[in-house]
């Protein structure tokens, strides 16, 4: 379903010089997965995303989701793509409906199927009661659900996540947490980004973890235990950090 | 579908914009009241001016009158209360007085009115101008008198009369005076109603962390930034139309009294406000273009306000230059964005434009509109701006 080859962004800052924040990178997300990129703060994670978001080009190197090029068609990839990140990025001065209309327009729903879809997300996450209160009005949890109904509304084969969960309190990220999982079961293809351990352990089917631009290893909980001798993900991943010979031994890395 | 795109982005960036308290003042709000107030505010300073200079100028001095009969009589008439003082010159400079007049014989037998004023002071100028208005009349009735009495017919005074006929219609008049300071009203009030717009479009979405979500939705950079310049656009359109309604309003129902008399000969009919509306156009498209690329910049609201204010206050200089009297729009001059407009809308309200300068002004404008708009296409597909840290 997504397919990453070498993608490589490359910045020119005047005092550093080249800084690579995605490097040659290389991985595989298979229809109905979680794949998770779990790495520091730095590590290259929501670059990574926003070159597969075709928010960002990438300096070398491409990646094909749903069967369409990044470079060649931008559009379509971004039709087949659900963004959302822990900041929630919501417009506080339009309702949940408004919202919803607007990204499922951009979409190119229309008329009754795109009521009817508005419709059937509110009743989904409960929203409506405050389907058209102003999102400025709402509380963080209302917000989040504002937010996920946005990245589902045009019903997306890919859900493409960015820190999902950043600066949410245990509630509010649970939320979070049985919408990805929902997803799943849906069918969806989702590749999320995260630097909490247990919440790459819980919900991500394969974890690729990401340090400095590059990816050190690529594998399911077990192949990951197995190509380091470590049972915790957060020993597995602090031992990555400085052996990075690992990297050649990690058998999905492709 | 692009077009279909445009329009949804649109919808949503009007509708985000109308909800805006700060868009709502300085959108609505400032260009309904700014004229009105602006006359009424000029006009009470004119009057509050006149009235205090008109009082404080009644008050003169006299000296020696007896020796010039009839003297006192002529000034009195003229209005002019009198206060007695020893030394004339310190008491117009202490403003005891607004003049001093003396009456002197000379050493020939002559006589001699000596006029003592400041003209720095408006009082002691006004009282002068009336002291000398009422001194030559004083000295033509008794130059009339003396003739009277040697028999001498009066026109042996006065061949001739002088008559001044001016050709200016109280319309190109009123045009004049008030066509360049509300062409400059106007444009200075679009530029102050599209900032906050194309700030809340641009560092606003940028701070609110939404244009990342925006831009990895299907709609294209292109249409994007296109929605944002039309909306941009419709606001600075709406200031603008406002400005100008609330202008003809004004000029229909507001009584603004003696002091601005010039603006009676000022007629507002549809045609004059719609080319001044036609000759806006390209220049909002300009604006929005322009504020919209610059506040691309900004991480946050603040940062873009401080990028764009520098930027109104710039528009002044070729507002100025535009009010300033005796400067036409000759088709070199309409090239000069900002100041062509200024001076075609003066022109326009004194109902006596050049074709050729209102096409190239136009025609000008709409180059720049064009060019501005490119340049902000350009910086919004700059990844450097857009994920600037």
């Amino acid at each position: 379903m997504i397919q990453v080859t070498n993608l490589t962004k490359t910045f020119i800052d005047p005092k550093r010089g080249a800084i690579h924040a995605v490097d040659h990178v290389s991985f595989a997300v298979h229809a109905g997965e979680i794949f998770g990129l779990l790495g520091p703060n730095g590590a290259g994670k929501t670059t990574a995303l926003r070159l597969l978001a075709t928010v960002m080009r990438p300096s070398e190197g491409t990646a094909v989701l749903g069967g369409h090029d990044i470079l060649r068609e931008p559009e379509a990839v971004r039709n087949q793509i659900g963004f959302l990140s822990g900041d929630m990025g919501l417009y506080h001065r339009l309702t949940p409906r408004e919202t919803l209309t607007f990204f499922g327009r951009l979409h190119g729903l229309n008329g009754a199927p795109l009521k009817s879809r508005i419709g059937e997300m509110f009743a989904r996450l409960d929203m409506e009661k405050f389907a058209d209160t102003q999102v400025d009005k709402l509380s963080t949890g209302m917000r989040q659900r504002v937010a996920i109904a946005r990245t589902l509304v045009a019903d997306p084969p890919i859900l493409i996540l960015d820190e999902p969960a950043s600066g949410l309190d245990v509630p509010a990220a649970r939320v979070i947490e049985e919408f990805i999982l929902e997803a799943r079961k849906t069918g969806k293809t989702i590749i999320l980004s995260t630097h909490v351990m247990e919440e790459a352990e819980y919900l991500c089917d394969r974890i690729a973890v990401i340090h400095q631009g590059q990816i050190k290893i690529v594998g399911t909980m077990a192949e990951l235990r197995a190509a380091t001798g470590k049972e915790r993900l957060r020993e597995i991943f602090l031992s990555l950090l400085g052996l990075e010979a690992l990297e050649r031994k990690a058998p999905h890395a492709s | 579908m692009p077009l279909n795109s445009i329009s949804v982005l649109y919808r949503k960036e009007m509708l985000d914009t109308v909800r805006d308290r700060r868009t709502i003042i300085s959108m609505v709000l400032v260009p309904i009241a700014a004229i009105p107030l602006l006359f009424l505010g000029m006009q009470k300073i004119i009057s509050f001016v006149e009235k205090k200079a008109g009082q404080e100028s009644l008050t003169i001095s006299v000296q020696g009158g007896d020796r010039l009969p009839g003297l006192l009589n002529a000034l009195a008439g003229a209005g002019f209360k009198f206060a007695a003082q020893p030394d004339l010159k310190a008491a117009v400079e202490s403003k005891a007085i607004a003049a001093g007049v003396e009456a002197v014989v000379l050493p020939s037998g002559a006589k001699e009115v000596r006029l003592y004023a400041d003209d720095t002071l408006q009082a002691s100028q006004v009282a002068a101008g009336k002291i000398r208005m009422a001194l030559d009349q004083f000295k033509v009735n008794s130059s009339r008198l003396r003739l009277q009495a040697l028999g001498v017919p009066e026109e042996v005074l006065s061949p001739f009369t002088v008559k001044r006929v001016d050709l200016a219609p109280p319309k190109k008049m009123a045009g004049m005076v008030w066509g360049g300071m509300l062409g400059y009203v106007v444009v200075l009030l679009m530029f102050s109603g599209g900032m906050y717009p194309a700030i809340d479009l641009t560092a606003g979405e940028k701070e609110r962390r939404t244009l990342e979500m925006l831009l990895s939705s299907p709609a294209g950079r292109y249409e994007i930034i296109l929605a944002k310049v039309l909306a941009a656009t419709t606001a600075i359109a709406i200031t603008a139309l406002l400005s100008l309604s609330s202008l003809a309003i004004s000029l229909h129902y507001v009584d603004f009294g003696k002091g601005a008399k010039m603006l009676q000969g000022m007629t507002l009919d549809v045609r004059v406000l719609a080319l001044v509306a036609l000759a806006l156009v390209p220049m909002a498209i300009m604006a929005a273009s322009l504020m919209i690329g610059i506040a691309l910049f900004a991480k946050s609201f603040k940062e873009a306000q401080s990028y764009l204010t520098p930027l109104v206050m710039a528009v002044v200089f070729p507002l100025v230059a535009g009010m300033l009297p005796g400067i036409q729009l000759t088709p070199a001059l309409a090239l000069v964005p900002l100041f062509n407009v200024c001076q075609l809308i003066k022109e326009i309200f004194q109902g006596d434009f050049n074709r050729l300068s209102f096409a190239i002004t136009m025609a000008s404008n709409l180059v720049y509109a064009g060019i501005a708009f490119l340049a902000a296409v350009q910086v919004f597909k700059s990844e450097k701006v857009l994920f600037r840290t």
